[in-house]
C-alpha cells in the first residue's frame, strides 16, 4: 500500500470515528460546561471555556451516586465468579464425558437461546415474585447465572483441549474434579477471561431485568441510578451529563484494558 | 453405563491403556459425576428457563390481572389480538424496524470490518472506537443521544446549516422521525459488534489464496468478489439472521428514549408486551402477545438454523 493510499484511508477511518465517539464527546462537553456557556446552540460550542468539574460534585452529591455504584459493583461480584463457575461445570462433562441423557441435556441448553427476553420478562418476574425474591439481588442475580453461550464457549474450549492431557491426569491419580479443578480449568483460562469481560459488561449494563425487579431505589445499579437520575435532574444537563461520565468511565477503561480478549472471543464464538 | 471404582487402578494400568486408541468422553469417575458438575446449570434452567417458558405458555389462555386468580378464558386472548389496533401497530413497528435495521447492519459492518481489517499501525484504536457504543448501557446512550437530537442540538444545527432541513425538528416527538431516529440509533450502537464477526471471518481466510490471487494478477477489486465474500457467506448469513432477530426484538431504546410515542409511534411488540404486563397488569393477554412474538422468532431461528446449520452462538 502506498504511503498516500494509507493517509487516504487513516482519513476515512478518522471521518467515521466522528460518528461513532461523537455523542460521546458532547455528553463529556456538556458535563464540563460552565453555566455561561449555553449546552445548546447554532453553531454549536463544543469547547467548554473554562471547563469545570462542578456538575461532577453535583452528581456525586445530589444524588446517591456512590450508593449506586457500589451496587453494580456489588452484583458484579456476586455475578461474575459464579457464572463463570456454573458454565464451566456444566460445559466440562459435556466436553469430555459420555452419559446417559447427554444429548437431553445439550438440547435443553440450546434451547434457552430461543427464548427472548422480552417473551420471558412477564413469566420470569412471576416466578421471581413466586420465590419472594422481588427486590432482592438474588431475584437480580439468579436468572441470568446461566447462559447457553456460556456453556458453549466453553465447552468448545474443553473439546478442543488434548486427549493426552486427561491421560497423563489420569495416569498421576486425579479423579475427574480434580482434573476438572487442577488441569482442564488452567488451559481454558482465555476463554473463561472472554467469558468474565462479556458477563462483566453485559451486567454494568443490564437495564429491563434489574428494573422490573427491583422496587426500592436505593438498591438500583448504576443504570437505572442514571434513568432515575435523568428524572430528577430534569433541567439540569450538566449534572445529569456528568453523572453519565462517571457511570461510563469505569466500564470504558476495562474495556479498554482487556479490548485484545474481544476479538479473540468473537472468533471463538462464531464458527461459519 | 461404565463405572471404574477407583482412579488409582487406572493409575497402575495407565502406561498400557494410553498405547491404545481411547475415545476421550469414555467416563472416568462414578456414574453421577457428570450430573453433580451439570446440577448447579440444570437447576437454573428448571427455574428460570423452562418453568418460566411453561407458565408464558399456559398464562396466554387465562384472564389474569395480578389481583385476582388466574381464570380459564381459552383463545379470548388472541381473539383479542385480531381486534386490537394497537397490537396491529406494534406488529407494523417491530416490521418497519426490521426494514431499516437489517440492511444497515448487514451492509455497513461489512465496509467497516474490511476498513479496520487493513494492515495499518493505528488499526487497533479504530476497532476500539467504532466498537464503543457496543459496551456502553442502553441509558448512556439515549442521554447522550438526546443532546445529539435535540431541537437545538448538533444534528438538527448540521442538517439546517447544508439546507437538508428548513427547520429544526423534534427528532423523538415527531410522529414521521421518532422510528427513523431510533433506527439510527439501534444501528450505531451495534454495527462495531457486527463489524467484528465480519473481522472474525475475514481473519479466517488464509493469506494465501490472496497471494496466490496476486501472482495470478488479480485486482483488489477481483481479490474482494472472488475471495474475501464468497469466503465470507457464512458469517454474512450470521449476520442476517442475528441481525433479524435484533430487530424484531427492539426494546430497551424505546423504553428509555421514546416510551413508544409518539403516539404508539414507536411502539414494538416488546414494549407491548412490558406496557401491558407492567403498566396495565394484563398478564394473560401480554403473555399472548409474547406468544406471538415467540412464533416470529422461532420461524426466524429456525430459518438461521438451515441457512447457518446450527453452528452459531454468539453472545
Amino acid at each position: 500500500m502506498s504511503r498516500n493510499t494509507k493517509i487516504l484511508f487513516y482519513l476515512l477511518m478518522s471521518a467515521i470515528s466522528v460518528v461513532f465517539v461523537g455523542p460521546f464527546l458532547i455528553l463529556l462537553s456538556t458535563a464540563v460546561k460552565p453555566i455561561s456557556q449555553p449546552i445548546f446552540s447554532f453553531p454549536p460550542q463544543l469547547v467548554p471555556l473554562p471547563p469545570v468539574l462542578d456538575w461532577f460534585i453535583e452528581a456525586w452529591t445530589q444524588i446517591s451516586f456512590p450508593r449506586y455504584l457500589w451496587n453494580s459493583v456489588l452484583l458484579e461480584l456476586l455475578t461474575v465468579p459464579a457464572y463463570l463457575v456454573i458454565s464451566a461445570l456444566a460445559a466440562y462433562p459435556l466436553a469430555r464425558m459420555r452419559f446417559r441423557g447427554r444429548q437431553v441435556v445439550f438440547g435443553l441448553i440450546v434451547s434457552t437461546m430461543f427464548l427472548p427476553g422480552e417473551v420471558m420478562l412477564v413469566p420470569r418476574f412471576l416466578i421471581v415474585s413466586q420465590l419472594g425474591m422481588v427486590d432482592t439481588f438474588a431475584g437480580v442475580v439468579l436468572p441470568g447465572l446461566m447462559s447457553a453461550f456460556g456453556v458453549f464457549l466453553l465447552r468448545q474450549a474443553f473439546e478442543q483441549l488434548p486427549r493426552e492431557l486427561f491421560e497423563a491426569a489420569r495416569v498421576d491419580g486425579c479423579n475427574q474434579w480434580q482434573t476438572f479443578w487442577r488441569v482442564a480449568l488452567p488451559q481454558v483460562a482465555p476463554t473463561m477471561a472472554t467469558l468474565a469481560i462479556f458477563a462483566f459488561i453485559n451486567v454494568w449494563n443490564n437495564f429491563i431485568w434489574p428494573l422490573v425487579v427491583l422496587k426500592t431505589d436505593s438498591n438500583y445499579p448504576l443504570a437505572l441510578g442514571l434513568a432515575y437520575l435523568a428524572g430528577i435532574f430534569g433541567d439540569d444537563q450538566r449534572s445529569l451529563a456528568a453523572g453519565t461520565v462517571m457511570a461510563l468511565a469505569p466500564v470504558l477503561v476495562f474495556f479498554i484494558a482487556m479490548q485484545r480478549h474481544f476479538i479473540e472471543g468473537m472468533k471463538g464464538s462464531v464458527k461459519g | 453405563m461404565a463405572t471404574s471404582a477407583t482412579t488409582t487402578n487406572h493409575a497402575t494400568a495407565g502406561r498400557i491403556q494410553t498405547a491404545g486408541p481411547r475415545r476421550k468422553a469414555r467416563l472416568h469417575g462414578r456414574w453421577h459425576t457428570p450430573y453433580v458438575f451439570l446440577l448447579p446449570a440444570l437447576v437454573l434452567l428448571a427455574v428460570f428457563f423452562i418453568w418460566p417458558a411453561v407458565t408464558a405458555v399456559q398464562l396466554a389462555f387465562f384472564d389474569y390481572h395480578v389481583v385476582s386468580p388466574p381464570t380459564w378464558v381459552g383463545l379470548d386472548n388472541f381473539k383479542r389480538l385480531l381486534g386490537d389496533p394497537r397490537f396491529f401497530t406494534a406488529l407494523k413497528n417491530s416490521g418497519l424496524f426490521m426494514v431499516g435495521m437489517v440492511p444497515l447492519l448487514v451492509g455497513l459492518p461489512l465496509l467497516l470490518a474490511l476498513l479496520v481489517n487493513l494492515p495499518l499501525r493505528a488499526i487497533k484504536v479504530f476497532r476500539l472506537l467504532y466498537y464503543l457504543p457496543v459496551v456502553t448501557s442502553m441509558v448512556v446512550v439515549a442521554i447522550a443521544w438526546n443532546y445529539v437530537f435535540h431541537q437545538r442540538g448538533v444534528l438538527n444545527w448540521a442538517l439546517t446549516s447544508v439546507g437538508l432541513f428548513d427547520k429544526p425538528v423534534q427528532f423523538l416527538l415527531d410522529t414521521g422521525w421518532a422510528l427513523p431516529a431510533l433506527v439510527l440509533v439501534e444501528v450505531w450502537k451495534s454495527a462495531g459488534y457486527y463489524m467484528m464477526i465480519y473481522l472474525a471471518g475475514l481473519q479466517s481466510i488464509p493469506t494465501s489464496l490472496y497471494e496466490a490471487a496476486r501472482v495470478d494478477g488479480a485486482s483488489s477489486w477481483q481479490r474482494l468478489s472472488h475471495i474475501t465474500i464468497p469466503l465470507l457467506r457464512p458469517y454474512l448469513a450470521v449476520v442476517v439472521v442475528l441481525a433479524t432477530m435484533d430487530s424484531v426484538q427492539v426494546f430497551t431504546s424505546v423504553f428509555v428514549m421514546t416510551q413508544g410515542g409518539p403516539q404508539d409511534h414507536t411502539m414494538t411488540l416488546g414494549y407491548y408486551i412490558y406496557d401491558k404486563a407492567f403498566r396495565e397488569f394484563d398478564v394473560g393477554y401480554a403473555n399472548a402477545i409474547g406468544l406471538v412474538l415467540w412464533a416470529i422468532l422461532i420461524v426466524f431461528s429456525l430459518v438461521s438454523y438451515r441457512i447457518t446449520r446450527g453452528k452459531v452462538t454468539v453472545p
